[in-house]
C-alpha cells in the first residue's frame, strides 16, 4: 500500500488568515480568544470566542466570491483550501482530474445563517438567496463547483470529530489506490446556534478556556477552517512533503450522546487502533495534541485514556487554548499543527494552564521548546461518543 | 465490493413486517410519509426524546441488531438527519431571545444521532461514522464500508441510509422548486409536464460483509459523479458499463421523479443500455429525498431474492420472474449522480 503523504497545507483561524501567521502566534504562545466582535447573539457579551476578526464580506472580496448564497462557512473553507492548493503546486490538471477527491467536514454548515433559515423555514418573508446553503454538504459542493473539480466528494459530519474523519476517509482512499490524491479538510463558523446549544449544555466558559487546569470552567468556541493536501507517496517525487499520515482509527464509545464514559473506553480504543494502523508501539509517540476542550468531563477522561495507553503520557499540549473548540473544523486544524510540530521540531505551549487537577495528576505543556518529533498523534472526540485518532509521522 | 446478508426497510410502503408492494400507497398533499411499525422492542422515554430520522433508523435496524451476534461498526448516510431538530431549536433561540433552553433538540440536531443512538442500542464500540454528502450520502456510506471492508475482510457492517421528510426541510426546498406545486396524489406522478416531485422519507439498515454463502446480493460497483452536463453524465455511465461489458444487465432501476427538469438524465440512462432491458421506476413508492437510492437498493436485493416486480413500476419491457443484475441509477436535484450494479450471488 502506498504511503500518504501531506504536501500542501491551508488554515484560517482565530490566530490568523495563514499557516504563517498560525505557525507565528503558536510560537509565540498567543491567544485568539477574546469576546467576540461579529457574532450576532446575546451571549458575544458573555462568552469569549475564538473568533476570525475579518468580516465575511472582506473574504468573500478577497476570494473573488460574488454568489450572495455563499455563507461564511464556506468563505472559510474557501480562504483555507486556496491556500492549501497554491502551497501543494496542484496544476488545474491535477486539480480537476478524477482521481483527485475533495472530502470535508462541518458540523454547522450553513446553519451559521441561524435568523435568515428561522425566517425561511417559517415563511417569515421574502426567500433568502440561501435556501440551498444550509445544509453541510453546501460548503464542499460549492468548493467542487468552484475548482471544477471531477473526483469524488463526499462530506462528514461526527461532531467535534468530523474533519479528523474527512482526514482518514481520503487517506483510506488513496491507500486503497481508489484516488491519488485527496484534499481533506473542515470548517466550522461561530453562530447563534451553536452558542446556544453549548450554552444550555452548560460547558461554555465564561473565562479564557484552561483545558487540563483544576480550575476549567468549560469551553471557548472557536471558529475556522483547515485542507491538507494528501498524495499518494508516487505522485510526491520531487515535491516538498510535510508529513505522512501514518495512522489512524475511528471508534465509538457507546456511552451517552454528550460525555465520555469514565474510563475512555472510545478514546482508549481510537488511540490504541492508530497505533496499530500506523504499526507503532505508544512508545513512539513524541506529543499528543489532546482534544482537550477544557470541560471538565473531557479532559479527565481523556487523561485517563492517555494513560491506560501510554502508562505514563508524553508530551501533550491543547491548542484549543489558543483559538477555542472549532468543532468540525478542529480534527484539520490541528493536524496543520501536527504539521509544524513535525516540520520544526517544536513543541508549543498550551496557554492558560496553572494547577493540576487532583483527579488528572499532569501537566500540560505550557513552555515553548524544542523537542526531537518522529510521531505526533492528534485526538478528536465529538459528541455522540465518536473518537477517531490520527497519527502524522516525519516523512 | 460487498455481499448484503439482511436488509430491513421502513418505508412509505409496506415493507418492513413483510414485503407487500403490490398494493401501492399514494402520496398525501404531495408527500409520502413512512408507515411506522409500533416499536415495541424500544424504550418508550427514548422513542419519545427521539427525532423521526432516529425513530426510524433504530426502527429499522433493530430486527437486525437482535438477529446477529454482533457487527464491527456503523455507517450511515443521511441528507437532512438532524434537520427537524436543528429549526426547532433554533425557533426555540429566537422566540425564546436567546434564553434558557433546554438541550434536548441541540443534542438530537446533529446529524450523527442516529449512529451514536445505534451504538448505544447494540453497545457497538466498533467504526461508527455518519456521511452527510446530500443525494450521494448512502453512495459515501457504501464505498465507506466496502472499503472497510477491504481493510478487515472478515469483518460484517450495519449499513444504513435515513431520511425523514421534517416539515421545515419540506418549506425550504419548496420554496427552492423542489417539489410540485399541483397535487399528483391522484396519478401522472411521470407523465406530468411540471418540475418538481413529491417529498419522501425511509430507512433502509443493511448487513454486509464479504462471505458469498447465504448472502441476498452481491453490490458489485458504485460510482458517483456531480455534473450538471448530461453528456458528461452518458460519458460516465457509458464507461461504467464498459467496465461490465461481461454483465447481463437484466433491469435498470431509474429514479425518475416526475421532475421535467431531471428527464435528459434518466432517458440518457435508458437510451445507453440494451433496447431489451427493462426498465421499472421507483420514486412513487419512496417518494424524493437524499438516500432514497438506499431504498432503491433494498428493492433490488428484494427483486433479486425473487420478489416478484410489481406492474405499477415498469415503465419499458417485459417483468421476468426473477433477476440477475440490476442498475440503479438516481439523480439528486440535478447534480449529483449515482450509478450502483447489484447482482444475484452465483
Amino acid at each position: 500500500m502506498s504511503k500518504v503523504l501531506i504536501t500542501g497545507i491551508g488554515i484560517i483561524s482565530a490566530l490568523g488568515p495563514s499557516a504563517r501567521e498560525n505557525h507565528t502566534a503558536l510560537r509565540k504562545g498567543i491567544c485568539g480568544i477574546s469576546l467576540p466582535d461579529y457574532l450576532h447573539s446575546r451571549y458575544a457579551e458573555i462568552f469569549p470566542a475564538g473568533e476570525i476578526k475579518i468580516t465575511t464580506e472582506t473574504l468573500k472580496s478577497r476570494l473573488n466570491i460574488t454568489d450572495n448564497s455563499v455563507t461564511r462557512t464556506t468563505v472559510l473553507a474557501a480562504h483555507a483550501f486556496e491556500e492549501a492548493l497554491d502551497d501543494a503546486g496542484l496544476s488545474r490538471e491535477q486539480l480537476t482530474s478524477p482521481n483527485t477527491a475533495l472530502i470535508g467536514a462541518t458540523t454547522v454548515g450553513g446553519m451559521c445563517l441561524t435568523d435568515e433559515l428561522y425566517r425561511d423555514a417559517n415563511d417569515k418573508g421574502m426567500n433568502s438567496p440561501f435556501l440551498d446553503s444550509y445544509d453541510c454538504s453546501s460548503v464542499f459542493l460549492y468548493l467542487h463547483k468552484r475548482y471544477k473539480m471531477n473526483g469524488l466528494a463526499n462530506t462528514v459530519n461526527t461532531a467535534c470529530s468530523s474533519s479528523a474523519n474527512a482526514i482518514m476517509y481520503g487517506a483510506r482512499l488513496i491507500r486503497l489506490g481508489m484516488v491519488t490524491k485527496a484534499i481533506v479538510g473542515g470548517a466550522d463558523s461561530l453562530s447563534k446556534f451553536t452558542i446556544n446549544g453549548f450554552n444550555a449544555l452548560h460547558i461554555l466558559s465564561p473565562e479564557i478556556c484552561r483545558p487540563f487546569d483544576s480550575n476549567r470552567q468549560g469551553l471557548n468556541l472557536g471558529e475556522g477552517a483547515a485542507f491538507l493536501v494528501l498524495e499518494k507517496e508516487e505522485d510526491a517525487r520531487n515535491k516538498k512533503v510535510y508529513a505522512e499520515v501514518k495512522g489512524y482509527c475511528n471508534t465509538s464509545d457507546a456511552f451517552h450522546s454528550t460525555s465520555l464514559s469514565d474510563d475512555g473506553e472510545g478514546p482508549y480504543a481510537a488511540m490504541m487502533g492508530a497505533l496499530v494502523s500506523g504499526q507503532l508501539q505508544a512508545s513512539d509517540i513524541n506529543l499528543i495534541n489532546a482534544h482537550g476542550t477544557a470541560t471538565e468531563n473531557n479532559d479527565e477522561v481523556e487523561t485517563r485514556a492517555m494513560r491506560r495507553v501510554f502508562g505514563e503520557p508524553p508530551v501533550f499540549t491543547s491548542t484549543k487554548s489558543n483559538i477555542g473548540h472549532t468543532l468540525g473544523a478542529s480534527g484539520a486544524i490541528e493536524a496543520v499543527y501536527s504539521v509544524f510540530n513535525i516540520i520544526n521540531q517544536e513543541v508549543y505551549p498550551s496557554l492558560h494552564f496553572t494547577d493540576i487537577d487532583k483527579n488528572i495528576g499532569l501537566s500540560p505543556a505550557t513552555t515553548y521548546g524544542k523537542l526531537p518529533i518522529k510521531h505526533v498523534m492528534s485526538n478528536s472526540f465529538g459528541f455522540g461518543g465518536n473518537c477517531t485518532s490520527l497519527i502524522f509521522s516525519e516523512s | 465490493m460487498f455481499y448484503i446478508h439482511q436488509t430491513s426497510c421502513i418505508s412509505p410502503q409496506q415493507t418492513f413486517y413483510n414485503t407487500a408492494i403490490d398494493d401501492l400507497e399514494t402520496p398525501v398533499n404531495n408527500r409520502l410519509h413512512a408507515v411506522e411499525p409500533a416499536y415495541n422492542d424500544m424504550p418508550k422515554n427514548s422513542l419519545r426524546r427521539m427525532g423521526k430520522t432516529a425513530r426510524i433508523g433504530i426502527g429499522a435496524a433493530m430486527p437486525l441488531i437482535k438477529q446477529v451476534e454482533g457487527f464491527n461498526g456503523i455507517i450511515i448516510g443521511t441528507g437532512n438527519g438532524g434537520m427537524e431538530d436543528s429549526v426547532i431549536f433554533l425557533k426555540e433561540i429566537i422566540e425564546y431571545n436567546e434564553g434558557l433552553l433546554t438541550p434536548g433538540h441541540f443534542v438530537q440536531s446533529t446529524a450523527n444521532a442516529l449512529a451514536s443512538q445505534l451504538s448505544l442500542a447494540s453497545l457497538n464500540r466498533g467504526y461508527n461514522i455518519t456521511h452527510v454528502h446530500r443525494g450521494l450520502a448512502f453512495e459515501m456510506a457504501a464505498i465507506d464500508t466496502a472499503m472497510l471492508l477491504r481493510e478487515n475482510a472478515r469483518n460484517c457492517y450495519l449499513l444504513g441510509g435515513v431520511d425523514e421528510i421534517s416539515s421545515y426541510n419540506y418549506k425550504l426546498e419548496c420554496l427552492d422548486g423542489w417539489y410540485k406545486k399541483e397535487d399528483i396524489s391522484s396519478g401522472g406522478f411521470y407523465s406530468s409536464n411540471t418540475t418538481g416531485t413529491v417529498a419522501g422519507e425511509g430507512a433502509v439498515m443493511l448487513l454486509v460483509n464479504n462471505d458469498k454463502y447465504n448472502a441476498v446480493a452481491k453490490v458489485v460497483n458504485i460510482s458517483t459523479l456531480h455534473t450538471i452536463v448530461a453528456m458528461k453524465m452518458q460519458q460516465h455511465l457509458q464507461q461504467f458499463l464498459e467496465q461490465h461489458i461481461n454483465t447481463n444487465i437484466d433491469l435498470l432501476l431509474s429514479g425518475e421523479n416526475g421532475d421535467s427538469r431531471l428527464l435528459a438524465y434518466y432517458a440518457n440512462a435508458e437510451n445507453l443500455l440494451k433496447n431489451d432491458i427493462a426498465v421499472a421506476r421507483f420514486k412513487h413508492m419512496c417518494g424524493e429525498y437524499p438516500t432514497s437510492s438506499a431504498f432503491a437498493l433494498w428493492l433490488a436485493c428484494k427483486l433479486i431474492s425473487g420478489v416478484p416486480l410489481p406492474a405499477h413500476m415498469l415503465k419499458k419491457g417485459d417483468s421476468k420472474t426473477t433477476y440477475s443484475n440490476i442498475l440503479i441509477y438516481n439523480c439528486h436535484k440535478g447534480v449529483q449522480h449515482s450509478f450502483m450494479l447489484v447482482s444475484k450471488t452465483e
